[in-house]
C-alpha cells in the first residue's frame, strides 16, 4: 500500500466486458480507485491525468482494432506517466516478451491468481509513484537552471565540472573578476552552495548536461 | 486243264465281256433251280399231306373220333390232298406249332389265344353247334354236382366244397367255370372252392364226382348230356349247378364263348388256307349238328383271360417288383438314368444358383462396405478438418474460456476479500454471484460449442438467418485469432429472404474456413481492410454468399487446383479445408467457386444456399 493517503487509479483496458467488471470488482475489495475501458481507442480518446495516488494500465494484449501492444507504443511516443502490465492468454508469450522488451511492467497470464494480480498493481503504482516522483524532481531542475542567462549557464556548467574561477576565466576569455560576479549569480539562483550541488542538479535536469 | 487255260485265256483277252455272261448265266440258273425245287416241294405237300393238329380234349381215340368226319368231309372237298390228322394235347400243340409239324389246327377258344398270341395263328373259321348257329356262343361249361347234393344249388354254394376239373389251363373245362366263380366273389386259386385237375379226357371230372373225390366237377356243355346218352353215366345221376333258362338243348352254368377255332399256322400257303376255308364253309353240319362258320369276334375270351389274368394276360399277375422290374427294367433303367440325371442337374443347378447368390450378396455386401467406408472416410475427413482448425486455433480458443472462468475467480476471491476485511455489502455480494453465475454458463457455452463443433455428427439441416450464420462466425474468429480481421456483412436482404436451411455447424465451418484463408492472405500481403461479405439472391431461389478478400489473389492455375483435397499455398497446410469446403457446400446442392474480384487484388469465394422459402427472392434488394 502506498504511503501516501490518496488511493491509487488502475485503468483496465479490455473488450471482454464480464472479466473487465471482475477485475475492477477485485481492486475495489482493496479499496483502490479502478476504471474499466472498453477498447484501446475509448482509452486514448479521453487519456486521464496521472492520479496523486499513483496508478497503472492493466491492458489486455489481444484487443480488436487497436491491440494491447499498438496501445503500448502509442502511449510510449506520448510520453505517458502510467506503467504498464499485460494480460495474455495462453500461447501469448512471445507477444508478452515483446511488450517486455517494448517497457512494459510485467505480465500476468490468464487465469491468474488474485494476489499475484494485486502485488504486481501494487509494484506498478509503486513504480508509478517513484517515476512521477523523479520526473518531477527533474522538471524542477530544469526549471531552476532555465533562470540563468546563456553567460550564466555556461559558467554554471564549466564549474560543475570541477574548474577554478581562474580556468574559467581564461576558457572563456573574460576577466576572474566578472567569473567571480556569474558564480555569485549562480548559487544564488540554483540555491547551491557548492560545485558538487551544482553538478548533480545539472544532470538531474539533463543526464547528459556534463558531457 | 485244258479247258480251264481257255477260259483263263478267254478271260483274260475279253475280262469286261466274259465275265458279264458268265455271271448272268450263273445268276439265272440258280434263280431257277431253286424256284423249281419250290415248286416240288410244295406240290409233294399239296399232292400228299395236310397236316391238321387237333385238341384232343376227349383223348385221342376219342379225338379221332370226334374229327375223322370232318377230314373225310375235307379231303372230298380238296381233290389230291390227304389230311393228317394228328391229336394233341394243349401244350404238344404248342410245340408243334414251333416246330412247324403241322399246317392247320383246331383248338378251344381260349387255347387259341393264347397260341394267336404265341405263335402267331390266324383263325379261318369258328365251328358253330346246331342249336345256336351263331358262332359267338358255341363253347360253355357245365358244373355237374350229384343229384343228390341238394346243398349245392347256386355256384356260391361250392365256396367251401371241392371242384374236379380237367386241367387248369382246360377252357371249356375250367377257365369259364374259374370266370363264372371269380364273377362271385370265389376265387379257386386260394381254396375257394378247394380245386383238383383230373387230366384229360374229361370223363375223368365226371369220375370224380360220381366216386365222390369231388363235390362238382367242370365239364364242357352237353357233354354230360353225351355221356347220359351214350350210357357212360346213369342218366339222373349228375345234374347240372345252376343251368341258365336260356339255353335249351344242354344245361349250362356259363355264359358261352365263340366256338372252337380252325386256324392257319403262321407261314401256312395263303392259297391253301382260302381252299381250306372254302371247304370248311361248305361242309355240312356233321351228325353232332356242327359246322363252320366265318370267325368269331373272340373279344369275349380275351376278356375273360383278362379278367382271369392268364394266357396273354398272365403279366397281369405280376404285380411284384421282380416281375415288373423283368417286364419293364428298360424302361425303368431308362427312368432310373433320367432320373439321375435330372437328379445331378438338380444339384448342379442349385450348387449354382447357391454360389451366384452367394456370390451376389458378397458382391452387395462389398458394395455396401465400400459405401459406408467412402461415408465414414468423408466423415473422417470433415472431421480432421474441424479438428486441424481446431488445433491451429487451440490457443486462442483457450483464451476464449479462460476468460469467463478468469472472472469467476476474480469474483470469488473478491468476495473472501471483502468478507475478511468485513465490507462486504450486499450490494457487491448480488452483482459478484450474477457475474459468477452468467460467466459460468458462457464457459459451458463455449465449450458445447467447441465439442459440437468437434464432434463427428451426422445430417442436419435447420433454418438459419444467413446474416446471423456471419455474425456469429465473425465472432468465433474475432475471439479465436491475436488481431483477428473486421468482417464487414454487406447485405439489402430482407431477413425472409436470408433464411437458408442448413447445417449451421457445417456452413460456420465453411466461413471459418474462408475467413481464416482471407486473413492469411491479407496478412501474407500486410492487408489491414475488411474482408467483405456479401449476400445476394441467386435466381433459382437459392442464397448466395461471396467473401471477399484483400491479399494477392491467385492465379487462374491455382484457382483451379484451389478445391482439390491436400493441395495448399500453405507452408503448414493440411490442404483439406476447402475441398471439405466444397463437399459441405455440394451437400447442401450449391457449388462452392473461386473468382477474381471485379476491382483491386484479393479473392473472391462464392456459394449459394437454398433457402427455406425460395419464394422469398422476388423480394429483389433494393441496391442489387
Amino acid at each position: 500500500m502506498s504511503p501516501t493517503s490518496l488511493p491509487p487509479t488502475i485503468h483496465i483496458i479490455d473488450d471482454e466486458a464480464p472479466f473487465r467488471r471482475s477485475l475492477l470488482f477485485l481492486l475495489e475489495s482493496v479499496g483502490w480507485q479502478a476504471v474499466g475501458h472498453e477498447s484501446a481507442e475509448a482509452f486514448l480518446e479521453a487519456p486521464p491525468a496521472f492520479p496523486a495516488g499513483g496508478g497503472c494500465l492493466v491492458l489486455d494484449i489481444r484487443m480488436p482494432r487497436i491491440s494491447g501492444l499498438e496501445l503500448q507504443r502509442r502511449l510510449k511516443l506520448a510520453d505517458s506517466p502510467f506503467p504498464i502490465i499485460f494480460m495474455t492468454g495462453h500461447g501469448d508469450v512471445e507477444l508478452a516478451v515483446q511488450a517486455m522488451k517494448d517497457g512494459a511492467v510485467d505480465f500476468l497470464q490468464k487465469p491468474f491468481k488474485d494476489q499475484l494480480f494485486l502485488d504486481t498493481v501494487e509494484r506498478a503504482v509503486q513504480l508509478s509513484l517513484e517515476r512521477h516522483a523523479a520526473s518531477r524532481r527533474h522538471q524542477e531542475a530544469r526549471d531552476c537552471l532555465a533562470r540563468l542567462s546563456a553567460r550564466e549557464h555556461e559558467v554554471a556548467r564549466l564549474l560543475a565540472l570541477g574548474q577554478t574561477n581562474k580556468e574559467v576565466a581564461r576558457q572563456l576569455g573574460i576577466s576572474e573578476n566578472t567569473v567571480h560576479v556569474h558564480r555569485q549569480h549562480v548559487m544564488e539562483k540554483t540555491g547551491t552552495g557548492s560545485a558538487a550541488e551544482l553538478a548533480r542538479l545539472i544532470l538531474r535536469a539533463d543526464p547528459a548536461g556534463l558531457d | 486243264m485244258n479247258a480251264h487255260n481257255i477260259v483263263q485265256y478267254s478271260f483274260e483277252r475279253h475280262s469286261s465281256m466274259l465275265d458279264l455272261i458268265f455271271k448272268s448265266h450263273v445268276a439265272r440258273f440258280c434263280s431257277l433251280a431253286v424256284l423249281l425245287f419250290c415248286m416240288w416241294n410244295t406240290s409233294a405237300y399239296a399232292e400228299t399231306d395236310i397236316r391238321l393238329g387237333v385238341l384232343a380234349w376227349l383223348g385221342s381215340e376219342e379225338a379221332e373220333v370226334q374229327w375223322q368226319p370232318l377230314v373225310q368231309q375235307l379231303e372230298r372237298r380238296l381233290p389230291g390232298h390227304r389230311i393228317v390228322l394228328r391229336d394233341y394235347s394243349l401244350d404238344e400243340l404248342s410245340e408243334a406249332l414251333r416246330t412247324g409239324e403241322i399246317e392247320f389246327l383246331v383248338t378251344n377258344p381260349g387255347h387259341y389265344i393264347m397260341l394267336e398270341a404265341e405263335h402267331g395263328i390266324s383263325r379261318i373259321a369258328t365251328q358253330v353247334s346246331a342249336p345256336s348257329q351263331d358262332p359267338a356262343h358255341v363253347v360253355g361249361s357245365a358244373v355237374v354236382v350229384r343229384s343228390q347234393r341238394q346243398d349245392l344249388r347256386r355256384l356260391e354254394d361250392l365256396q367251401n366244397s371241392r371242384l374236379a376239373a380237367v386241367a387248369d389251363d382246360a377252357f371249356g373245362g375250367y377257365q369259364v367255370i374259374w370266370a363264372e366263380l371269380r364273377r362271385r366273389g370265389l376265387d379257386p386259386e386260394h381254396g375257394e372252392p378247394r380245386t383238383s385237375f383230373t387230366g384229360f379226357p374229361m370223363p375223368r371230372v365226371a369220375a370224380a364226382v360220381l366216386n365222390g373225390e369231388a363235390d362238382a366237377g367242370v365239364l364242357r356243355a352237353c357233354l354230360l348230356e353225351r355221356l347220359e346218352r351214350e350210357g357212360t353215366i346213369p342218366a339222373g345221376t349228375l345234374r347240372v349247378l345252376s343251368p341258365r333258362p336260356d339255353i335249351g338243348h344242354c344245361g349250362v352254368t356259363s355264359a358261352l364263348y365263340p366256338g372252337w377255332a380252325f386256324a392257319a399256322a403262321r407261314g401256312t400257303d395263303p392259297a391253301l388256307s382260302r381252299a381250306v376255308l372254302m371247304a370248311l364253309l361248305t361242309l355240312p353240319p356233321d351228325d353232332q349238328g356242327q359246322s363252320w362258320s366265318v370267325p368269331a369276334d373272340y373279344h369275349p375270351v380275351h376278356e375273360l383271360f383278362r379278367e382271369l389274368q392268364i394266357g396273354p394276360y398272365a403279366f397281369l399277375r405280376e404285380t411284384g417288383w421282380d416281375s415288373l422290374w423283368r417286364r419293364y427294367w428298360p424302361w425303368g433303367a431308362g427312368l432310373l438314368l433320367v432320373l439321375v440325371v435330372w437328379g445331378i442337374y438338380t444339384l448342379r443347378v442349385e450348387h449354382l444358383v447357391q454360389r451366384r447368390t452367394q456370390q451376389l450378396s458378397s458382391a452387395l455386401a462389398e458394395h455396401h462396405r465400400l459405401e459406408e467406408r467412402v461415408q465414414a472416410g468423408q466423415e473422417q475427413m470433415d472431421h480432421l478438418s474441424r479438428l486441424s482448425i481446431l488445433g491451429e486455433l487451440a490457443g486462442t480458443l483457450a483464451h476464449e474460456l479462460n476468460q469467463p472462468l478468469a472472472a469467476i475467480g476474480n469474483y470469488a476471491r473478491s468476495l473472501l476479500r471483502r468478507q475478511q476485511a468485513d465490507n462486504l455489502s450486499p450490494e457487491a455480494l448480488r452483482q459478484a454471484a450474477e457475474e459468477i453465475a452468467s460467466e459460468s454458463e458462457r464457459a459451458a457455452g463455449i465449450l458445447g460449442g467447441i465439442r459440437a463443433f468437434a464432434r463427428k455428427r451426422s445430417r442436419v439441416r435447420e433454418v438459419r438467418d444467413m446474416a446471423g450464420l456471419v455474425e456469429e462466425t465473425s465472432a468465433l474468429i474475432r475471439g479465436m485469432l491475436a488481431r483477428a480481421p473486421l468482417i464487414e456483412l454487406h447485405t439489402t436482404l430482407p431477413a425472409a429472404a436470408r433464411q437458408v436451411v442448413v447445417d449451421p455447424l457445417q456452413i460456420q465451418q465453411v466461413l471459418l474456413n474462408l475467413f481464416k484463408n482471407a486473413w492469411d492472405a491479407q496478412q501474407a500481403a500486410g492487408s489491414d481492410a475488411p474482408i467483405e461479405v456479401l449476400l445476394g439472391a441467386a435466381a433459382d431461389g437459392r442464397c448466395t454468399v461471396a467473401a471477399r478478400d484483400h491479399g494477392a489473389g491467385l492465379t487462374p492455375e491455382l484457382q483451379a487446383h484451389l478445391f482439390e483435397a491436400f493441395f495448399t499455398t500453405k507452408p503448414d497446410g493440411l490442404g483439406l479445408g476447402l475441398s471439405i469446403c466444397k463437399t459441405i457446400i455440394e451437400a447442401h446442392g450449391g457449388e462452392l467457386r473461386a473468382t477474381s474480384p471485379s476491382n483491386g487484388p484479393g479473392l473472391v469465394l462464392e456459394f449459394s444456399l437454398p433457402l427455406a422459402t425460395p419464394g422469398a427472392t422476388c423480394q429483389k434488394p433494393d441496391h442489387a
